[in-house]
């Protein structure tokens, strides 16, 4: 019982340093009052949706972007799709770097599109690692017997 | 002069440039701390430089000027000076040589008549001699001897300048004539004859070459025994005077010898005598015999210098300086003084050199001639010197040579400068003086001239320097103004999301069933506290987006009326509570519709009637609106009497720029819009009316701790106004109070006018007594009804209303028998009111009765409602209700069958429905007696309609920012119709909610009613008044709402209406249950999240992935199906049921996103919006979109949709909106 306490605590701590580091905003946390007995698993299932819809639009966009001449208003569609998934789900770096990502592409600016699709890469890696540890802790937390509190 | 200028101005530029290098580092070590003072700096240092060029500038003027005026000075000086000493050295010379020629010329003279004279003594001793050539006795030869004394005593007579004239024989006899000129006595001395023989004188003749020197004189003055006589001599005449004497041979005169004429030719020598003191000019010249072969006779001709010493003196006296005339060898022959000219320290006196002269001038003139000239002077040169100094005097030295055989002459004239050139000297020296001083107050007086001139130029330019430097400085204090706004701007955004974060926190925490009663208090104390804070960050972030410019006003069309009405609605809850009463008072040209930002102008308005709630303790609060038309000075009727005369003036006041203002407006269709906020509440002081205004700033410093506040409300009102158009200011009023009138420039649509139909109530023979409590709403209500042509009673408590009724209908009654009964005391005005109402034909009367002129503290009241109730077959009652009647009384009305009753404020609008209402009514019976067919409907709908009239107003009350499409458009009306059409289709949940709304009146509907759309009923409609009677819960929420509405916060309603809704939802409630949503979103995440929110609340969802599947999901079954099978892989439990899905409509609702593929949200509004065209289906759509900005909402709202939602969701704000559409539509 008390592993299942330290798991718990662990859980909560894991949880406020995400949205103290600014991964997570409260949008997810709407999202796990969203999640009951009616909808189990709906958080792992929205941000796995989210993961698959990021994998997606990560590839577009570094296919737009390899090509010769870039077609900024497909890009920026693609990077408005991600920016609005992302705060569906409360990724709130992935949604601040998706802001400046469009504003490159409203300028126009190829170098600053790599720039930040790199950047979304890299948050995006951050925030799925984060996430999936999260799960994982959740997980454990389960099949040690204890509930996630929320 | 000019060299030393020149150095002096070298000397200054090396000190203004040195000086300006110096200056230089320093400045910049000044501002060098600064890089953005950089341009500052350079603009100074340009400034600085241009200060030193000024200055050198000034220098080099000042020179030139002072160069300038030094060489005319010196140039006149000098060509006055040079040319008077020219001319007058020329004058002086030509005088010298006058002064010195006429001495000479004397000498001269004398010497010529001397020699003449002499020659002619000569020829005549010839002649006598000749003539006694054979002296044989000595009788011949006294006889010769007297001839001779003869001749020689004429020439001596014929000439009085001679001293002496002496003839010497061979024989050694003297014959001699002497003139003593001092004592001017005459004298003849001849010597003693007996001494001498003719034999002598023949022995010489015969010797006479070979014995020279026997002639010699050493025969005479050998001859010491020779006796010399002396007689003297009348001086005219020559007669012998006195007695001879005999003297001593050479006594008195040098008689010439044979050795003076050694060589037989004349002979010259000056000579000293011992008997005068002046040199004597002597000529001797020997008388040769016939034969011209020896001597016989020597004549001497003496003749004194003296005259010419005296003419030097007399010239001399006339010019002043000094002459002398010296011999070749310097000794001096005649002096301009009375120098002695003999030494007498000699024997005998000899003559003195000039160098030796007793004068001083002369003496040291001549010994400057020798020292200059030594020995050897210039015996042909003149010498001719000028400026001599000769003691402490300057003198002109000037010497002539006279060359005279045997007797050169050195004439020399020492004149002192002084005398000639002294005036000159004198009159340069002066004009000197005088130029130069003139010159010097020139120089002085340019300097100071040019100094002041370019002082002036200086000053300005230092001026100039300082005003760039404050501009500057305002450019830098108005960017850091703007860098304050905006960072105000910035900040209180920022500051508000974790506000609302904590509010909502709070609300859940409320919420919360756990919580202790004490923990409760304070979580609700916090929540007030927050709700406080985040209104006063939202004051600063309106005032600092207006500063900072960003605020954009809203163009949207909105019922400015129905707006006001709200505001007023709002308001009158707060005002009844203080004991206020609360008007409106719009006249009836206000446009109904007009184009403007609707939020900002109820902000305005909220802020001014909070304002006055504030300070307003008793009494009114006005809100009078009405509208600036050319032609709307003509009807002044519709306005209150008070108010007529301030307009006037203040009209008049304002016309001219009015004017201007008007065409503009005309133009463009603007209208202005004159408000006024008028209250009786404590008033604020004329000094203060401009600033309270300011930000910041108070009446009165101590109204934050009674009434709190920031200060920022009529800031912000003022910056509103100002962005709108219009201005505001505080106005005196008779009486106590504040009022605030402004103006706002509003476009209209140009079809307001049409829409704007309003019934005529004039013929209808309506009769309104007005029983209403207070004084204001009483006094406004029945001019308008008057102006309308309906006859209008006041009553304004119990007993008015109760005399009122008698006499009113116990006159009409006997009136019908025998005209007017007088039993009752009436006074004239409501005579005159009986005889118009007799003059109609088949009155209808409207009684509107406040709640409050009954006894609601004891049962009174029931008795007074019984009272009434006998009235009411004859008239119509209208039961005006306070916010809070109790129920009992609402329902006590019901059961009496008094159902038109509106809530409190009472106003224009409502009575307008009621008398539409009444009408109606009244032609419905008509009909009903005419067609006899009972319609149990009817009154139904008379009940609904009167309801709506208030629940269209609250609704307007809550509206808030997020759900003003809510509101738009909605004409209470087509509302009603719209009901009753949707009531026939869809009975069941609707009806039950539209019942719901008459919770407070209608009793037996709410029986049906399920305890759970009660609440949800309560809940959606939050601040509505009619559900008063709610579970103490949900009344404590309406309070704060109402509080918090109050505060003219747009948020804040929204806010608290989030929190109620929040409460529900996690209680578990289904707050959409039964609501069929279809969602248009292809973000799958988002799909997924706002499927599972929506089910959360209890609606059926169906997800579609794009626009163009929206619409085919909407117009076709099929495509529903598809889309429904699409979506039901996802949603795991689908509590829809199939009946449902294929009733009509199928939805309730769509959410839209806007950018899809394939179509987007705006394509598939327009799609749909088409689609409904020509059927009563309005669906309505709601935007979901990522972009935050304000032109989104307006193309979102453009395209046809009713409200808009940002991601990422909000639960509770889409939760609000979604019920507030499907509420109104239900």
């Amino acid at each position: 019982m008390d592993g299942i306490v330290e798991l718990q605590r662990q859980l909560i701590d894991y949880t406020a340093s995400l949205f103290h580091e600014g991964f997570l905003d409260e949008q997810f946390n709407q999202l796990q009052q969203l999640e009951d007995e009616n909808n189990p698993g709906f958080v792992v299932e929205v941000v796995t949706l989210f993961f698959e819809d990021a994998d997606r639009l990560l590839n577009e966009l570094t296919k737009a972007l390899g090509q010769p001449s870039v077609d900024f208003k497909s890009l920026d569609a693609h990077v408005h799709q991600l920016k609005g998934s992302s705060s569906s789900i409360g990724a709130h770096r992935i949604h601040r770097v998706c802001i400046s990502f469009r504003n490159s592409c409203e300028e126009q600016n190829v170098e600053g599109c790599l720039k930040n699709l790199q950047q979304v890469k890299h948050e995006y890696s951050l925030v799925k690692d984060r996430l999936e540890t999260l799960f994982r802790m959740e997980q454990q937390i389960l099949n040690a017997g204890g509930s996630v509190r929320r | 002069m000019g060299t030393n200028c020149r150095h002096v101005f070298d000397r200054l530029h090396n000190f203004a440039t040195c000086w300006k290098k110096r200056s230089t580092p320093t400045g910049r070590r000044i501002f060098h701390r600064d890089v953005e003072k950089e341009e500052f700096q350079y603009a100074s240092t340009q400034c600085l430089s241009s200060y030193y060029s000024v200055f050198v500038v000034r220098l080099a003027i000042m020179a030139m000027l002072a160069i300038l005026i030094g060489l005319l000075t010196f140039l006149t000086w000098h060509f006055t000076k040079i040319y008077t000493t020219k001319s007058l050295n020329s004058l002086a010379y030509d005088l010298r040589y006058e002064l010195l020629q006429r001495p000479i010329l004397r000498m001269w003279n004398i010497l010529n008549s001397t020699s003449e004279i002499t020659t002619a003594q000569v020829k005549l001793s010839q002649y006598v001699i000749r003539s006694h050539t054979n002296l044989a006795t000595h009788a011949d030869q006294v006889e010769m001897y007297d001839a001779m004394r003869a001749v020689t005593w004429a020439l001596f007579a014929s000439k009085r300048a001679l001293n002496s004239i002496t003839v010497k024989y061979k024989n050694g006899f003297v014959q001699a004539f002497h003139r003593d000129l001092k004592d001017n006595n005459t004298f003849y001395i001849y010597s003693d004859l007996a001494n001498y023989s003719m034999a002598a004188g023949g022995y010489n003749e015969i010797n006479s070459l070979s014995p020279h020197e026997a002639w010699n004189d050493k025969d005479i003055h050998g001859n010491k025994s020779a006796i010399w006589y002396r007689e003297p001599l009348d001086p005219v005449s020559g007669e012998k005077t006195g007695k001879v004497m005999p003297i001593a041979p050479e006594d008195s005169i040098n008689i010439a010898g044979l050795s003076q004429v050694p060589d037989g030719v004349a002979s010259w020598h000056v000579a000293v005598s011992k008997f005068t003191d002046s040199p004597l000019l002597s000529a001797a010249l020997p008388v040769w015999d016939s034969s011209n072969k020896s001597i016989v006779a020597v004549v001497g001709v003496t003749t004194a210098l003296y005259s010419v010493g005296q003419l030097m003196k007399e010239l001399v006296e006339l010019h002043s300086g000094h002459m002398y005339l010296t011999s070749r060898e310097g000794y001096l022959l005649a002096t301009s003084t009375n120098a002695p000219l003999l030494s007498n320290s000699t024997k005998p006196p000899k003559l003195k050199m000039a160098v030796d002269c007793e004068n001083e001038v002369i003496r040291e003139g001549a010994q400057w001639l020798q020292k200059t000239y030594g020995n050897n002077s210039p015996q042909s040169h003149e010498v001719h010197v000028e400026n001599v100094k000769l003691g402490h005097q300057q003198y002109y030295i000037d010497s002539f040579f006279l060359n005279l055989k045997r007797l050169p002459l050195v004439g020399v004239i020492i004149i002192p400068r002084k005398h000639i050139m002294g005036q000159a000297d004198e009159r340069a020296f002066k004009t000197l003086v005088i130029l130069i001083s003139a010159s010097l107050c020139i120089i002085v007086i340019g300097c100071v001239c040019i100094l002041i001139l370019t002082n002036g130029v200086s000053k300005e330019m230092k001026l100039r320097a300082e005003l760039i430097s404050h501009l500057e400085a305002r450019r830098k204090a108005e960017a850091s103004s703007n860098y304050k706004s905006q960072f105000l701007a910035n900040m209180s955004h920022e500051l508000r999301t974790p506000m609302a974060a904590v509010i909502g926190l709070l609300d859940i925490l409320i919420s919360d069933d756990h919580l202790t009663n004490e923990q409760c208090a304070t979580v609700t104390q916090i929540r007030k506290c927050s709700t406080a804070l985040l209104r006063l960050l939202n004051n600063i972030l309106d005032l600092s987006k207006v500063e900072s410019g960003k605020l954009i006003l809203e163009d949207a069309e909105f019922d400015l009326g129905r707006e006001l009405e709200g505001l007023v609605d709002m308001f009158s809850v707060q005002c009844i509570n203080h004991n206020v009463e609360t008007v409106l008072d719009l006249s009836d040209d206000m446009p109904k519709l007009v184009r403007g930002d609707s939020a900002r102008v109820v902000q305005i308005f909220a802020n001014l009637i909070n304002n006055s709630i504030k300070f307003t303790i008793s009494g009114h609060i006005i809100l009078r609106g009405w509208c600036e038309n050319p032609n709307s000075c003509s009807d002044d009727t519709n306005f209150p009497l008070e108010q007529k005369k301030s307009r006037c003036s203040q009209k008049t006041k304002a016309k001219q720029h009015e004017n201007n203002a008007k065409r503009i407006s005309n133009r463009d269709n603007k209208m202005k819009l004159w408000f006024e906020v008028d209250d009786t509440g404590c008033g604020i002081d004329p000094s203060k009316w401009e600033s309270v205004f300011e930000s910041f700033e108070q009446a009165d410093p101590s109204t934050t701790r009674l009434h709190g506040g920031t200060g920022l409300g009529l800031c912000i009102v003022r910056t509103l106004v100002n962005k709108m158009g219009g201005e505001i200011k505080v106005v005196k009023k008779e009486g106590p109070g504040t009022l605030m009138r402004l103006y706002l420039r509003l476009s209209a649509p140009v079809d307001t006018t049409e829409q704007h139909c309003q019934e005529d109530f004039a013929n209808k023979g309506l009769v309104v007594l007005l029983a209403l409590h207070g004084n204001m709403g009483r006094l406004v209500t029945s001019k308008w009804l008057q102006k309308n042509g309906v006859v209008t009673m006041e009553a304004s408590e119990w007993n008015g209303l109760t005399q009122t009724l008698r006499v009113l209908f116990h006159a009409r009654s006997s009136a019908h028998h025998n005209g007017f009964d007088g039993n009752y005391s009436i006074h004239d005005n409501l005579k005159s009111k009986l005889l118009s109402i007799q003059e109609l034909r088949n009155p209808v009367f409207v009684i509107a009765v406040d709640i409050g002129l009954l006894d609601l503290s004891t049962d009174i009241w029931k008795e007074q409602l019984n009272f009434l109730h006998k009235y009411f077959g004859r008239a119509k009652f209208v039961w005006i209700l306070n916010h809070d009647s109790s129920n009992t009384i609402k329902m006590e009305l019901c059961k009496k069958g008094h159902t038109l009753t509106v809530n409190k404020p009472f106003y224009k609008t409502k009575m307008i429905h009621i008398l539409e209402a009444i009408i109606k009514e009244r032609n419905d019976e008509l009909q009903k007696k005419n067609m006899t067919t009972p319609r149990a409907t009817l009154k139904e709908g008379d009940l609904h309609e009167s309801l709506e009239i208030d629940y269209t107003q609250c609704d307007v009350a809550s509206s808030d920012g997020s759900d003003i499409s809510e509101v738009g458009g909605s004409n209470p009306v087509s509302v009603s119709e719209d009901k009753q059409r949707e009531k026939i289709m869809r009975s069941n949940p609707s009806s039950q909610h539209q019942i719901n709304n008459l919770v407070g009146l209608a009793n037996e509907y709410m029986e049906d009613n399920n305890p759970r759309k009660e609440e949800l009923s309560q809940s959606s409609l939050n601040s509505n008044d009619v559900t008063t009677n709610a579970i103490p819960k949900s009344s404590s929420t309406k309070q704060t709402s109402f509080a918090t509405g109050a505060q003219g916060e747009d948020s804040e309603s929204s806010e608290a209406r989030r929190a109620s809704s929040s409460s529900r939802a996690v209680s578990g409630k289904k707050s959409l249950e039964g609501l069929r949503i279809l969602l248009a979103e292809d973000t799958p995440v988002i799909q997924r999240v706002a499927t599972i929110m929506l089910e959360k609340m209890g609606a059926t969802v169906v997800a579609v992935g794009d626009g163009q599947q929206a619409v085919d999901a909407l117009n076709g079954m099929s495509g529903v199906e598809d889309c429904r099978r699409e979506s039901l892989l996802k949603e795991r439990n689908t509590r829809s049921s199939q009946p449902e899905i294929l009733s009509y409509p199928p939805y309730d609702l769509i959410l839209m996103d806007c950018q899809m593929p394939k179509m987007d949200g705006y394509e598939a509004t327009k799609a749909i919006r088409k689609s409904e065209v020509g059927t009563d289906m309005h669906i309505p759509i709601v935007a979901l979109t990522a972009h935050a900005m304000s032109c989104d909402e307006a193309k979102c709202l453009e395209v046809g949709m009713d409200a808009y939602l940002t991601k990422p969701i909000d639960f509770k704000l889409m939760e609000s909106t979604i019920l507030s559409l499907t509420r109104r539509t239900s």
